[in-house]
């Protein structure tokens, strides 16, 4: 019961804890605030009701919120430092244990940046809203802060209550704005993402109350907390149940395609761009980072679901008839590679990870704004209904073509360079057997035939062929104007220049994804009893890349002195 | 001083910028560059010129006896993962650089007079200009990733430009077909480049070469792993390079423009699998097992697409089959460990093909205004004849270029060829008979389209054979715009000049390669050379060269009885004797039928089936919780009474209930 509960405390641990660095000035308090503040002065704010000067007034805030985000990573962030920085602590409720706690790291770091960068995208995006605009940007703001929090508390309770804040504006935005099944949509994503929340607020509760005592939620007082084995089994499955809905993994992925399929651009941009990742973020914070041991023990289970919504989620993609729907499948497909990083046990594929996690970021918000502005103009996402449509919308098509290019990974733009990654770092990882790593690295690589398949096919039934006489008729096809075209490029530049540089990124968190690799794999060897999966060699060798044939042969030669 | 060499960086960044100074400016002010045709096709020749001076410079360079050179620096990092990314001259890049920026360039002067009246032009010499660049990028890579990374922009370019007319369906389904099928071959080539880099820690030829063969000996990778391999990564340039099964995609590819036949689809990017092959030729040599594999493929390549090519009506797809055919004469010579044969008949079936598909271009240009623009009519061999009257430099150079394919000394194919040949005689023997065999066929079917092209009377005033090719192809008559039927004429100074300057190294390259003093092996491999020259004797070379030009003779004379002088009708004498086989080779080998009811429907319909299971069985779970919790709610509410005897009586059950359940079950404290 006891060895159940508590193990014997890290001896390796407390290296691999950086010490923290303090802000010198509360950036991510203020990044966090300042649009949740300025939300709350959208009200105020004199307008006529088509929502003319609420719209600058929100894109000001945005922006600004950028900025500051922006200024945090050039003034107070260190990317050679793999531990927490610009940490900023106060104690809130001390009875509860609750801190106002927070800070940023790599993995956290690069996602604040993402998320106030779309979110002024999406403002941008949401130019044409005129129902209800007040509320609107009020709601898109709020999130903006709630996002930003999500990723930079350090305090577990914190986090779910942050988690839980950012479901209520993307209820109200998809339940008032969306589209014509908005309530069942709506009503589906707050319960699946509210319900499975819970397993957050336990877990968070169980690790807080550990070992007794005034209960501490902080990640840095957690990490230290030697948990037993089971316990963190127990706790790793509630948290993947609780992520797996976010991210999502299949079968907890059903939420998604309705949800999607009803938000109007500017929240879809939101939802793909920023929703999505703090599902990733969570499970490499959470999973891999605080239950070390546990993660050890469900990696390859991440895996095989990796590869599970890879081919899975490419399917169905494939034979989605509605545009959105099609859409929403492909960023499930892409989550897979997440997924296969996170369980990769190598610092490149779990970079690959990250990079993923970006890279999706920015190219999924660029389709489904795509996707809306397409809609705008011919009224239907019924692909059916389509075709042609490339003879009146020129530029349109380019757009379309570039981010459809860029979704199914090819060199030069960033989608490219973290599925190499992925695949590189699976596939060289000496955690796992060899026949493991041939079939996911040959099942994942079928998703690299299927996912032009579905695009490629989606592209020419909207633009390809002769016009559609039906949709030409009743619609009024203008071609892309200057605000939908610039906010593409501001997509496309970091896309590809990622592509093009991918240490542009990854240098500004790889000295943290190296720290928690190296955790994870202490983690492994610690284990007594190997996965009962049978998956992977009874000796952990670590994988020395510069000269791989060594550890095999050592794996080998050891193999053979035990026999 | 800084040699050539390492300013080669920038011959693939030359285009590049051009390409995206015309793309932004196309995306951001479409109209006004749109008009700017003039100025955006000088910019784009400079670029592409500049690049193709340096070219030149860096092959003088090579051949003068330069050192190769390689730049690297570092574009990736994790870990202790490093990728160095750059580039690397050695005489193998040089010759490729120096051809494609000369075919390039043609195909660019020769784009002004084709797509003069096309609205697209501005976008189109983008995107030849994006292609140049992304080709002459991989063959400056240094390593497999890198060749990865601009393989795939190439197949990229391609898939823009197949789709050019992307008004037409079937141009629509051919660039998607080519882009997918490619990534077939891409699918094998990705998974080949991670297990070589598992089992050797290196992306770089040489570096996965010595890797490979210590591991073997040492044991850490076994070798039918390592032969997987190889063959995995020969999956990639399988279907670059149209080798059967995965050539399909590249008759399809004929709707794009034609000099885009001409420069992606005959002389460079389908080579670029034989180039990596031949990069690779270091990890090869070391598997003779690959070797036989690719020879075989090669082989059955090379005949296939010859046997098609003979019953074809279109002349593009007549040429894609030729090809295709060729294009496996290369891998043959790959199989047989000689990469220097193969890579010269790549050149010299560069030039010489795209001469004749630029011919073509100039022939349906010529076509155009007389049935139309409809492709099935402009391309249709029925419609045409006696053209040499009215376009007789086209005339001539396509004369030229079958002659040079078809083998006939002193013309670049036969020496290119002979030396393949050649090699499969001593290779292997049983191969070299087919290959021998597809020579005679080769000229039949090269001479078969000359003289349906070019002699007898013209037919392309035939109303009745026009509606009755509209309705073969499954197209009514109806929507049959009426045009002015304008007369043949020959095409601008622009298409005929590259024609004539082409024809130039196609008659006379091959004398670069003659087999007692090649200097296309000397600067190669100059070891081989020696030893080529060393070896050589006139009574081995005679006996072969002479067999190969009988059977191209009789071959040409086959041709000039059925189809110059008539005096032998092939169809009643083949096509109804043997029915089977003719309908067999019309069909295409049924290869087409086969792909579209296995892998089209079948994966169409699996996605059906899985996207059923999505809606019905894993949505059908929540929303059926869904209503479970619905009902339970409308059921329990009577539960509700408001009466607290009735409350305490639950109550009282369900303590009642746990302490049985406990006692059955035992405590849960232990």
């Amino acid at each position: 019961m006891l060895e159940f509960a508590i193990s014997a405390p890290l001896e390796t641990g407390a290296e691999l804890l950086s010490d923290e660095v303090s802000a010198n000035f509360p950036w991510l308090s203020l990044s966090i605030l300042f649009p949740i503040v300025g939300a709350f002065l959208v009200p105020f704010i004199p307008d006529e009701g088509e929502g003319k000067q609420v719209r600058w007034f929100a894109l000001g805030i945005a922006l600004v919120t950028f900025l500051i985000t922006v200024a945090a990573y050039l003034y107070g962030y260190d990317p050679s430092l793999s531990g927490l920085q610009l940490s900023e602590r106060v104690s809130w409720l001390p009875d509860l244990g609750l801190t106002w706690a927070v800070g940023a790291d790599g993995i956290s770091m690069p996602l604040i940046l993402l998320t106030s960068f779309i979110t002024a995208l999406a403002v941008l995006a949401a130019w044409p809203v005129t129902f209800k605009p007040k509320l609107f940007f009020f709601l898109i703001l709020a999130m903006d802060g709630g996002q930003i929090a999500v990723f930079a508390v350090q305090d577990m309770l914190l986090f779910f209550l942050a988690w839980e804040l950012e479901l209520l504006p993307v209820y109200l935005l998809l339940a008032i704005w969306g589209g014509k099944k908005r309530q069942y949509a709506a009503t589906k994503f707050i319960i699946y993402t509210a319900g499975s929340s819970l397993f957050i607020l336990l877990v968070a509760l169980a690790m807080g109350f550990f070992g007794g005592g005034t209960p501490n939620f902080e990640y840095t007082n957690l990490a230290q907390q030697s948990f037993g084995t089971g316990f963190q089994l127990l706790c790793y499955a509630g948290l993947l149940i609780a992520f797996g809905v976010k991210l999502p993994i299949v079968p907890l992925h059903t939420w998604l395609p309705d949800a999607h399929g009803e938000a109007t651009a500017p929240v879809h941009m939101l939802l793909a761009g920023i929703l999505l990742k703090m599902g990733g973020y969570a499970l490499m914070r959470f999973n891999a980072q605080l239950l070390p041991e546990a993660h050890a023990q469900f990696a390859p289970l991440l895996i095989v679901l990796g590869v599970v919504n890879i081919i899975y989620a490419a399917l169905t993609s494939f034979a989605q008839r509605n545009l959105k729907r099609k859409i929403a499948y492909s960023s499930i497909s892409h989550m897979g590679f997440v997924l296969i990083g996170i369980g990769s046990f190598s610092a490149l594929g779990t970079s690959g990870a990250m990079l993923q996690m970006i890279s999706h970021g920015l190219i999924g918000a660029s389709l489904f704004f795509l996707v809306g502005a397409t809609y705008d103009r011919t009224h239907t996402l019924q692909l059916d209904e389509m075709g042609g449509v490339g003879q009146k919308m020129r530029i349109m098509f380019a757009l379309w073509t570039v981010c459809a290019l860029a979704s199914l990974a090819l060199p030069g733009m960033s989608g490219f360079v973290s599925e190499l990654m992925v695949f590189v770092g699976f596939a060289t990882d000496e955690a796992y057997t060899l026949t493991f790593r041939i079939v996911i690295a040959g099942l994942a690589a079928i998703g690299v035939i299927l996912t032009p398949i579905y695009l490629l096919s989606m592209l020419r039934e909207i633009f390809f062929g002769k016009e559609n006489d039906q949709l030409v008729s009743h619609t009024n096809l203008v071609d892309a104007e200057p605000r939908e075209v610039y906010i593409i490029s501001c997509l496309l530049v970091p896309i590809i220049g990622i592509g093009l540089y991918p240490r542009l990124v990854t240098d500004s968190y790889t000295a943290s994804i190296q720290a928690l690799v190296k955790r994870d794999e202490l983690a492994m060897q610690r284990i007594k009893k190997p996965s009962a999966l049978m998956i992977r060699n009874t000796t952990m060798t670590p994988a020395v890349i510069s000269s791989p044939r060594l550890p095999i042969s050592q794996t080998r030669s050891e193999q053979l002195t035990r026999k | 001083m800084t040699s050539a060499a390492d300013l080669a960086w920038l011959i693939p960044v030359f285009p590049l910028l051009g390409a995206i100074a015309t793309g932004l400016g196309l995306i951001s002010f479409n109209r006004t560059i749109n008009r700017l045709r003039k100025p955006v096709a000088v910019l784009l020749l400079t670029s592409l010129g500049a690049a193709a001076v340096l070219s030149y410079a860096v092959l003088a360079e090579q051949l003068a006896g330069g050192e190769p050179v390689e730049h690297l620096f570092v574009w990736a990092s994790a870990g202790s993962f490093i990728l160095p990314m750059g580039y690397v001259i050695d005489p193998l890049g040089a010759v490729m650089l120096a051809l494609v920026t000369t075919i390039a360039l043609l195909v660019m002067i020769y784009s002004h007079g084709y797509m003069a009246h096309d609205k697209g032009y501005v976008r189109f010499f983008t995107y030849l200009a994006l292609f140049s660049s992304s080709m002459l990028g991989l063959i400056i890579s240094p390593n497999l990733l890198e060749i990865y990374v601009f393989w795939e922009l190439v197949g990229m370019c391609s898939y823009l430009l197949v789709g050019f007319w992307y008004d037409r369906d079937g141009a629509a389904h051919a660039a998607q077909k080519a882009f997918v099928v490619n990534r077939v071959g891409d699918f094998g080539l990705l998974l080949g480049i991670l297990g070589l880099f598992w089992a050797t820690g290196s992306f770089d030829f040489n570096g996965i070469a010595n890797g490979l063969s210590d591991a073997i000996a040492s044991g850490t990778v076994p070798g039918w792993a390592a032969v997987t391999l190889c063959l995995l990564v020969f999956m990639g340039p399988m279907a670059k390079s149209a080798q059967f099964p995965l050539h399909v995609w590249l008759p399809d590819a004929m709707e794009g423009p034609t000099p885009i036949s001409a420069l992606i689809h005959a002389a460079t990017m389908v080579a670029a699998g034989v180039f990596l092959v031949a990069r690779l030729e270091p990890l090869y040599s070391q598997f003779p097992l690959v070797g036989l594999v690719i020879a075989v493929i090669g082989t059955i390549t090379c005949f296939l697409g010859a046997s098609i090519a003979l019953t074809q009506m279109d002349l593009k797809k007549g040429l894609a089959y030729s090809t295709v055919s060729q294009l496996g004469y290369m891998m043959l010579a790959m199989g047989c460990g000689a990469p220097v044969a193969g890579m010269f008949h790549l050149v010299t079936h560069a030039f010489f093909k795209a001469m004749l598909f630029l011919g073509s271009g100039s022939v349906i240009h010529s076509m155009e205004d007389v049935v139309g623009h409809e492709p099935i009519l402009a391309q249709d061999m029925r419609l045409m004849g006696g053209l040499r009257q009215k376009m007789p430099i086209t005339a001539i150079t396509f004369l030229i270029g079958c002659i040079a394919i078809s083998g006939i000394p002193p013309l670049a194919g036969f020496w290119s060829k002979d030396e393949i040949l050649g090699q499969a005689f001593t290779t292997f023997p049983l191969l070299w008979v087919v290959g021998f065999l597809t020579a005679g066929m080769t000229a039949f079917y090269m001479f078969r389209l000359y003289f349906l092209t070019f002699e007898g009377p013209f037919r392309g005033n035939d109303k009745a054979l026009q509606t009755k090719l509209l309705a073969a192809a499954g197209k009514g008559s109806e929507d049959e715009h009426p045009h002015q039927a304008g007369v043949l004429h020959e095409s601008p100074w622009s298409m005929t000049l590259p024609l004539a300057i082409l024809a130039v190294p196609s008659m006379l390259i091959g004398l670069l390669g003659t087999p007692w003093n090649s200097r296309f092996a000397g600067l190669l491999n100059p070891e081989e050379a020696l030893e080529m020259a060393a070896t050589f004797s006139w009574s081995e070379f005679l006996p072969l060269a002479g067999a190969s030009v009988a059977i191209s003779t009789a071959g040409i004379s086959l041709a000039v009885l059925a189809y110059a002088l008539h005096r032998l009708d092939l169809e009643e004498l083949l096509a109804n004797r043997f029915p089977a086989i003719n309908t067999f080779l019309a069909n295409k080998w049924y290869l087409d039928d086969i792909n579209e009811k296995i892998f089209v429907r079948g994966s169409r319909k699996l996605a059906r089936e899985v996207l059923e299971v999505d809606a019905k069985v894993v949505d059908g779970v929540v929303n059926l919780t869904g209503l479970l919790t619905l009902g339970s709610g409308e059921g329990l509410k009577y539960f509700e009474t408001g009466r607290a005897q009735f409350y305490a009586l639950i109550v009282f059950g369900g303590v009642i209930a746990l302490v049985v359940l406990f006692g059955v079950l035992g405590s849960p404290v232990s």
